[in-house]
């Protein structure tokens, strides 16, 4: 277990600060940064312990996310309506964006002239936009489902 | 003899101001990257606050429509919403307006004057802090996902770099689609040319990361939360935008990636 540590910190430092990173692009305030900072740490360190398990990426991003929504709720009254959107913030260094792209590179590779290995090609694409679909889903519903069934408000 | 102004007439006019105030809301909070069941209920909260009695809404990628009622009138009006991107801070402080507006005690044109208020004083980061910021998230994406930490600081030029390019860009109204095919180039063409120079074992992976800026997170969310709200029209509207999006930026770093030998055009 301790092995794994500093693997597990590694992710959750590069979460918090991607979570962060994105934070300010999204123009969160500077007393909301550290709490986005925070949902992010938590969300890649809950999907680094899943992986390190053996669980598939989506399985192991809607822990992630489930546990980084509820753990947000529970600071409703310091954060208010904006609990949502910190933990979507955490949850932002968990999108596919790379697997998105190698599939959509992927599909353009197999329509290129000359193509060695068209079957492999379009099977390795094919396999990231499946992992893109089924992770941005694991990622949505473990975010909406605690929001939802906890009742946490909007306004 | 005084001419006497025809009351329903009247009831209409002040009906069109509260919808029109109640949409114009609706359209900041849409533009600052609120799902639909937030609009509506935002937009809601509002016409209500004048003492509409009843609200429909529909809500389109590119326009709001509502209808209130009250008092045995009815009106329709429509307002066209711009660019949807993500504001925290402006969504926010509409959603506060409106739970103060929902209380009641506000004129319209109160109302009308804190929206403008809001618009104009809500604090954004300089364009500078952001772009470091978000090259700082590039680079952190990219030990994520497994870059070596020569190519991190390539990432991180390059993600900065990028994001200030689609700031200039997109300030200067350059269609969305075009800024994620070029900054995709560009960042994607800064971070591979960065990692070679630093000698790193994975070019192909800082390439990939130095364009994570342009993955667009909040709207994919956005859209599954529409979907699962009840609104799948707009859920799917979102879904093809970031399709686009990342098609365009696909074929960036097709480009780039072709550019430095690494594949064939």
């Amino acid at each position: 277990m301790f092995e794994l540590l500093p693997h597990l910190l590694h992710q959750a430092l590069f979460g918090a600060l991607a979570a962060a990173g994105f934070g300010v692009l999204f123009n969160f305030g500077f007393r909301a940064l550290p709490w986005c900072a925070a949902a992010g740490a938590l969300a890649l360190a809950v999907r680094t312990i899943g992986q390190d398990l053996a669980w598939s990426l989506e399985g192991a991003s809607f822990a992630a996310a489930i546990v980084t929504s509820c753990s947000v709720s529970l600071l409703r009254k310091q954060l208010g309506p904006a609990c949502n959107a910190v933990a979507l913030a955490g949850c932002i260094p968990m999108v596919p964006g790379a697997f998105f792209g190698q599939a959509l590179l992927g599909f353009l590779s197999v329509t290129a002239p000359n193509l060695v290995d068209a079957e492999a090609t379009l099977i390795v694409a094919v396999q990231s936009l499946l992992r893109v679909i089924f992770t941005l889903g694991a990622i949505g519903a473990g975010l909406l489902i605690p929001a939802h069934l906890l009742r946490n408000q909007d306004f | 003899m005084e001419q006497q102004q025809d009351p329903v007439i009247v009831r209409h006019r002040e009906l069109e101001r509260i919808a029109n105030m109640a949409l114009r809301a609706g359209r900041i909070m849409m533009e600052c990257g609120a799902s639909v069941s937030v609009v509506h209920g935002g937009v809601g909260m509002i016409a209500r606050g004048f003492g509409v009695e009843d609200v429909g809404m529909r809500s389109g990628y590119a326009s709001l429509e509502i209808t209130v009622h009250a008092g045995g009138n009815t009106i329709t009006r429509m307002m066209q919403v711009g660019r949807l991107g993500v504001n925290h801070r402006l969504d926010q402080a509409v959603r506060k307006l409106a739970v103060r507006v929902s209380q009641g005690g506000m004129s319209v044109d109160e109302v009308e004057a804190e929206i403008g208020r809001l618009v104009r004083e809500t604090p954004r980061h300089p364009a500078w802090v952001v772009a470091v910021a978000v090259g700082i998230a590039c680079a952190s994406f990219g030990r994520l996902l497994g870059v070596d930490w020569a190519a991190f600081a390539a990432v991180l030029v390059a993600g900065t770099v990028g994001q200030y390019m689609r700031h200039q860009l997109l300030h200067h109204g350059v269609n969305v689609f075009i800024v994620a095919g070029l900054i995709a180039f560009l960042a994607a063409t800064l971070g591979g040319i960065g990692s070679i120079l630093l000698t790193s074992d994975t070019v192909s992976l800082a390439m990939m990361a130095s364009i994570l800026l342009l993955v667009p997170g909040v709207p994919s969310t956005n859209a599954q939360t529409d979907i699962m709200d009840g609104y799948p029209t707009m859920g799917s509207a979102r879904a093809v935008w970031v399709l686009m999006v990342m098609v365009f930026a696909s074929v960036g770093v097709w480009f780039a990636e072709a550019l430095l030998g690494l594949r064939s055009l």
